[in-house]
């Protein structure tokens, strides 16, 4: 599977971390990918163990349960260029840039997940995510990992 | 590691391939009881003759164990897709054969296991994505049909004969009136579920013919006499260990009333040195019912002391019930003997190794979630043989994580080591398994898999675990490698270039936030601030617009060289940093180590 341009939001400004995960969220939804309720799954898993990945990424997504809201695999993704804390109360900072919104079914997302992680290893690539004008930039910097 | 392979005694080695055919065995027990409880009550003898019930006894003998052994053997090697092929394969060797195959499906379950994780370990990182599905079933089902074609060709032709060479054994020693040497035979074959082969193959036959003039024959008695068994399940209650030990009444009960003599084969095979016992309970039972002219009417079929008893002529009573007595009694003897020596011996090298790994969880139960454990020394990484990533769901997480560490274990030329990731819920506990989780997770997953290696991360992405796994997994294939060992050289190198830069001065550091580049500012603010906190150091780290800006020395500017020019149109007074990289240029780390 690939990335879809209309998937992608750039330059979003966001208070917190649910509001982030529920910007991802929607654009799942809006897609036809997973069903509303599949949102709180999101937010529910994202408050049992965080999704933050390190290095600015999060990518939140729903719980067992939540999976039976899911119509179709997708990924969806939500620029911050100002960051948000994905942190918990207690914890320190854990700034994020880019929120991956993750739909999957079966093992179709598996491989451009394994893209994304190995892309964003690299702290500077998520800089270039964090940066991009466009998403077909975003989409195309993530194709590279596969070469 | 080679080392501790080749100092791995015999003994440890067929105790290693009990272990593992018991452990084939163990779980399908339930369907051993099932087909045992079927055939005690409704076949022809059974205590409920009923033709169409019955019908069921000869299939699920047949095709339904053997398959659960293959399957479950499969499994062991590689999980479901291992399981799948290792039944098909079992096919193989089930259809045409006389005799039940349960060795057969022991030899081709794990084998069928074993091919398709081969397989699947040459080509599953050359399958293109969405080609998943068709790789998946199509190789696991050609490589089956294979693995099936070649047990009816070969492997059953061997098990056949390994079969026939028991029978004739049997055969012989009836012939030269040595009986009781018969269970030398016997007892060895019956744990490798041959028993029904000489039971019904051999001795049956000729105690009809014996029965058909004498009015009774000992041969009956032979391979049904509870008593071996029973000895050594009782010396288990006694004297064994773990769930052996909690086990082994019911088993008992199972065995010496139901007739189901296949549960106690697995107690042997865990154990093999307890043929011994099976066998001296065999060859006294049997000498005593010489001794004593005890004989069946009948074949006592399944071998219950209540089967046999119905089959027992008058005047024989005595003569049976001492025989399985004796017969109990002998190897209830040897079987303590053999069960504590081995407790007493520590030296024992599996006997060491069980200690070891219980040793080694209990340390790790301690230490967790620190994850220092992990890093304890090379050697508690010798026994890991795959990596499994768990998170909450499967689904995210845990698959980054395991692509990233698969990466990196690839790129360090490590083999024969899996990555994968499953959800938290579905981690089975097994040996030779390193648990990769989140923190907040590192407690549940210890649950799931006590005996498992556990290392937890903060940060899937970059933790700095990986590399701790990746070198200790190294150091053990032996390549020897020392990475960012030069790093410091480079430090001091670079950092003259910061001798303009008046750090007495800098009261605030600062990025700046200009239109293409807002995501990579936030991002390096972030880390820098990170590396003030971490070394202890006061000064404050912000993100400005670039007009936001007061024109003093106090300010610290870290800057690209691109940027840099916009910032000297404005400012005259500003210190700045110029760097190649906001986010990973080593300069950084020198401007942390000389601030306030």
């Amino acid at each position: 599977m690939e990335l879809q341009a209309n998937m992608i939001s750039l330059n979003q400004d966001v208070a917190t971390r649910d509001q982030a995960i529920r910007m991802a969220g929607q654009l799942l939804v809006d897609a036809g990918c997973v069903e509303k309720e599949y949102i709180d799954s999101m937010i529910a898993r994202n408050n049992d163990v965080s999704t933050y990945m390190g290095n600015f990424i999060a990518i939140p997504h729903g719980t067992d349960e939540g999976k039976q809201y899911i119509k179709k695999t997708g990924i969806s993704v939500v620029q911050i260029p100002m960051g948000v804390d994905f942190s918990g109360e207690n914890d320190s900072e854990q700034l994020v840039t880019v929120v991956f919104g993750i739909a999957g079914l079966g093992n179709e997302h598996l491989n451009l997940l394994s893209q994304i992680a190995l892309y964003c290893s690299d702290v500077s690539n998520v800089a270039k995510l964090a940066d991009a004008q466009t998403p077909q930039e975003i989409i195309n910097l993530l194709k590279e990992v596969g070469k | 590691m080679q080392e501790a392979k080749k100092k791995t005694s015999l003994k440890a080695k067929v105790q290693k391939l009990g272990t593992s055919l018991s452990s084939m065995v163990m779980p399908n027990i339930a369907a051993i009881i099932a087909w045992g409880l079927i055939t005690a009550i409704f076949m022809e003898q059974g205590w409920f003759p009923n033709a169409h019930i019955a019908k069921l006894i000869t299939p699920m003998l047949t095709y339904l164990l053997p398959l659960l052994i293959g399957y479950v053997g499969g499994r062991m090697v590689y999980e479901e897709r291992g399981a799948v092929v290792g039944a098909i394969a079992t096919m193989g060797v089930v259809v045409g054969a006389k005799v039940p195959m349960f060795l057969g499906a022991m030899i081709m379950g794990p084998l069928g296991g074993w091919c398709i994780k081969k397989f699947d370990q040459l080509f599953q990182d050359k399958i293109r994505s969405g080609f998943e599905m068709i790789y998946n079933n199509f190789s696991s089902g050609i490589l089956g049909m294979l693995l099936a074609i070649l047990g009816t060709y070969v492997v059953n032709p061997l098990v056949v004969a390994g079969s026939n060479f028991m029978s004739k054994g049997v055969d012989f020693i009836i012939s030269i009136h040595m009986l009781p040497l018969a269970n030398i035979f016997i007892e060895p074959a019956k744990v490798l579920f041959l028993n029904n082969a000489i039971g019904n193959g051999i001795l049956v036959p000729l105690g009809i013919q014996q029965a058909s003039t004498a009015g009774k024959s000992v041969l009956f008695l032979l391979e049904s006499n509870p008593g071996p068994g029973l000895g050594i399940l009782l010396a288990f209650m006694f004297f064994g260990k773990g769930s052996a030990k909690g086990s082994a009444p019911g088993a008992a009960i199972i065995h010496f009333f139901g007739g189901i003599h296949e549960i106690y084969f697995p107690y042997i095979l865990m154990k093999p040195a307890l043929i011994l016992a099976a066998i001296a309970g065999g060859v006294s039972g049997t000498f005593t019912f010489q001794l004593l002219g005890a004989g069946l009417k009948a074949a006592a079929s399944p071998g219950s002391i209540i089967a046999i008893l119905l089959m027992t002529p008058k005047g024989s009573y005595l003569a049976v019930l001492s025989g399985v007595f004796v017969a109990a009694v002998v190897s209830f003897l040897v079987a303590s003997i053999i069960l504590k020596h081995d407790k007493s011996t520590g030296d024992d090298l599996a006997e060491k190794q069980a200690e070891m790994e219980a040793m080694k969880a209990e340390s790790k139960g301690k230490e967790m979630p620190s994850s220092q454990a992990a890093q304890d020394s090379v050697d508690s990484y010798a026994d890991v043989k795959k990596i499994i990533f768990a998170c909450d769901a499967g689904m995210g997480s845990s698959a980054m994580g395991a692509s990233l560490l698969r990466d990196k274990v690839k790129k360090a030329g490590i083999k024969d080591i899996s990555v994968t990731n499953t959800a938290v819920n579905r981690l089975k506990d097994e040996q030779g398994l390193l648990v990769v989780t989140q923190e907040e997770l590192a407690e549940r997953a210890l649950q799931r898999t006590p005996s498992a290696m556990h290392v937890s991360v903060d940060n899937f992405l970059s933790s700095p675990k990986y590399d701790e796994i990746v070198a200790n997994l190294k150091a053990l294939s032996q390549i020897q490698d020392k990475p960012q060992a030069t790093e410091n050289t480079v430090k001091t190198a670079e950092a003259g270039d910061l001798g303009n830069v008046d750090f007495a001065k800098v009261e605030e550091v600062n990025f700046i936030r200009h239109d293409q580049h807002i995501g990579t500012v936030t991002m390096a603010t972030s880390l820098f601030s990170d590396s003030m906190k971490k070394a202890n150091k006061q000064t404050p780290v912000k993100a400005v617009r670039i007009n936001e800006l007061e024109d003093s020395d106090k300010h610290l500017v870290i800057v690209t060289a691109a940027a840099k020019k916009n910032l000297a149109v404005r400012y005259t007074d500003i210190q700045t940093v110029v760097v190649d990289d906001l986010l990973t240029d080593k300069k950084l780390q020198d401007v942390v180590a000389k601030l306030k």
